[in-house]
């Protein structure tokens, strides 16, 4: 063998491997430490982020959380001032929007009013070159999946709302993009709409089996569609998340407070498994906090219950009470004065005095200005103790 | 109520009336037997028939929508181009200073820009004629299509610009497939515009025309100085039934282009009667 052929061989095979790499472990979408000032204005703080293909991943937060923002530097619509974004391990920062494997559905569509349905939705497929043939195929596949075949003809100004949202997820989609970008397109439909687009738009994502990133400040939206939360606020990730973690174990009370109703009072951690709060101590699951720290006690409304004063944990006087179809809320004031709301089965009377009741475990500490990654330790830690005590 | 707005519609008829009578008067003077406005001596082609024999006022109708339509074309493209420079720039100073420059040659006196291009035309050693009024028309005309081409740019929703990007259009294809059909009705509204001012500019055509050539407004003025023939009169009254043929292109233009449209076809240029 000449030494040509053989390097050429040794070549071949780091490419393979490299390959099979980028296969198996590398994220699609990388954040390494990124940021985006304006001037002074730090708009986003040293973002870390890693997307696995194929999920559903929502960016929540409040607006000028900084969501919109890591969207656009995703697409490519904003270049970072500081950190590398990486699309399948290859660092993309300066590759430009129409360079990129990804699309995005904009939050007022952005459909081209000089063209019908068809026609928006064959304009990707007909930059790129594509045969008549196959751009028809095309079209036709994409307005099936969004369930518009009957409205190729149509012109954009003829179309619902809801209809535009669907042609703009099919235009988006017709690029075959690796990734789709969806900024907020949900929020300019009416309730009933949104929930059904919530649930269509899971179901695309799960037969294209392609990564979805969702931008929204609604949590139930979030919680409602996604496989992996990051909730944003000031520009940072606050927590990320399955949306199972995220409601149950929000890491502090911006979170706690953002997503889903929440009572949060002022405790002390007197001991592992023992927290005090309203004067009185209670028996918890968490652990691994130093003695008498001061933390944040979170009990979800929906975790409490009414009860005989005998029998209640806490002792309130029902203030006030509506009806939410399934449930009534109730907000009710302790003896301290604290404000409990509560969900609760059965009709109150206002003014009444009634015990409220929780479980050990419905009560969830948070310490102040603990990181993603101590928090994360320190619920693994305990949660094998305890799986360890009742073994 | 019913009486306010009947009082409404006397007044827009009177108004109306004021305006269009003295062409009704010019048009029908026209088909008069005799050779003055004094006095309908019976009907009569014949100073439509002088007119037609009248070869140089021919090559001047000719030479006038010539220069009409090249100015107003050529003025649509450089007017269209720079709206779209204005409205991309992105400091505000520049902005305002470019759009400060293009409106004060929209209000600045016609007689100041014909001197103006008079002199500089003169230093140049630019021979009048043909081309120095269709530059000089080509000049005034842009001002107009800026003006009407940058209110489409920014009613343009933005998103449609990045969309087209983000469908991995270059800047070529998201010009010509999206933004120049967009702002379609600002150009041709602009190009109508620019096309009527050409075809009844006379103060600032007057400095520049030279000897031998002449655009109708400058050859009737020139004529009128004389006494008015009323062959002049047979003119005006074609090409008042011209502009109205214009202003019907252009409804039925812009409706048919703005058909699938919300906003479509706004004013129409009531200025189009001209002569």
């Amino acid at each position: 063998m000449n030494l040509r052929a053989f390097l050429d061989t040794i070549v071949l095979l780091t490419k393979s491997e490299g390959w099979e790499l980028t296969n198996t472990s590398t994220p699609i979408i990388e954040f390494k430490n990124v940021g985006l000032s304006y001037d002074d204005n730090e708009v986003l703080k040293n973002i870390d982020l890693a997307l696995e293909a194929g999920k559903f991943y929502t960016l929540l937060g409040p607006s000028g959380s900084g969501k919109t923002t890591i969207l656009n530097l995703i697409s490519g619509q904003l270049t970072p001032t500081r950190g590398d974004i990486l699309f399948e391990g290859d660092v993309i920062n300066d590759v430009p929007v129409e360079k990129r494997h990804m699309n995005t559905v904009f939050q007022d569509y952005g459909l081209f009013p000089n063209m019908n349905v068809f026609d928006n939705v064959a304009f990707g497929p007909s930059i790129k070159g594509m045969s008549k043939a196959d751009i028809k195929n095309k079209v036709t596949e994409m307005l099936e999946l969004v369930k518009l075949t009957a409205y190729a003809d149509r012109e954009i100004n003829e179309l619902s709302g809801g209809q535009k949202q669907r042609v703009a997820i099919a235009r988006a989609l017709a690029n075959d993009p690796e990734v789709l970008l969806l900024d907020e397109p949900l929020s300019a439909l009416d309730y009933k709409l949104r929930k059904e687009m919530q649930y269509e738009l899971r179901e695309i994502q799960q037969r294209l089996g392609i990564t979805f990133v969702f931008v929204t400040h609604d949590q139930e939206e979030a919680l409602a569609m996604s496989d992996w939360i990051y909730v944003m606020n000031d520009g940072v990730v606050q927590q990320n998340g399955s949306p199972e973690d995220i409601y149950d174990e929000p890491i502090n009370h911006f979170v706690a407070d953002f997503i889903g109703e929440s009572n949060i009072l002022d405790g002390v951690m007197k001991a592992d498994y023992l927290v005090h709060f309203t004067g009185k101590d209670f028996e918890n699951v968490d652990a691994g906090m130093r003695p008498n720290e001061q933390v944040e006690v979170v009990l979800r409304p929906e975790d409490l219950d009414l009860t005989s004063v005998e029998n209640g944990k806490l002792v309130v006087t029902i203030d006030d009470q509506s009806f939410r179809g399934d449930y009534y809320e109730i907000t009710a004031i302790d003896d301290d004065g604290n404000e409990w709301q509560v969900q609760a089965t059965n009709k109150s009377t206002i003014g009444e005095r009634v015990g409220l009741t929780f479980d050990p475990e419905d009560i969830h500490i948070m310490r102040f200005n603990e990181s993603e990654d101590d928090f994360d330790a320190r619920l693994e830690s305990y949660e094998d103790d305890s799986d360890d005590v009742k073994a | 109520m019913l009486g306010k707005i009947k009082w409404a519609n006397i007044y827009l008829w009177f108004v109306f009336i004021l305006l269009y009578l003295p062409i009704f008067f010019l048009i029908i003077y026209s088909f008069n037997a005799g050779d003055v406005m004094q006095g309908w001596s019976g009907f009569s082609w014949k100073h439509y028939g002088e007119l037609f024999a009248d070869t140089r006022i021919i090559e001047i109708v000719v030479n006038t929508f010539l220069i009409a339509i090249l100015s107003s074309l050529l003025a649509s493209v450089i007017g269209t181009a720079g709206a779209l420079y204005i409205y991309n720039l992105k400091q505000p100073l520049a902005k305002n200073v470019l759009l400060s420059l293009n409106n004060v040659l929209l209000v600045s006196p016609d007689v100041i820009i014909g001197a103006s291009f008079l002199i500089l035309f003169t230093v140049l050693g630019f021979s009048l004629g043909f081309t120095s009024v269709l530059l000089s028309h080509i000049a005034f005309s842009i001002p107009i299509v800026v003006l009407m081409v940058l209110p489409r740019l920014q009613e343009m929703n933005q998103s449609l610009v990045a969309s087209a990007k983000d469908l991995g259009a270059n800047n070529w294809q998201m010009l010509s497939r999206v933004v120049l059909p967009v702002i379609s009705p600002g150009i041709l509204a602009g190009f109508f515009m620019a096309f009527t001012y050409s075809l009844d500019d006379f103060a600032v055509t007057f400095f520049v025309t030279g000897n031998g050539f002449s655009t109708l407004s400058v050859e009737v003025y020139s004529r009128a100085r004389q006494g008015v023939s009323l062959e002049i009169n047979a003119l005006s009254a074609m090409m008042f039934i011209v502009s109205l043929l214009m202003v019907i292109a252009y409804y039925i233009i812009s409706t048919r282009a703005a058909k699938n449209k919300k906003r479509g076809a706004q004013m129409m240029l009531a200025a189009t009667e001209g002569l």
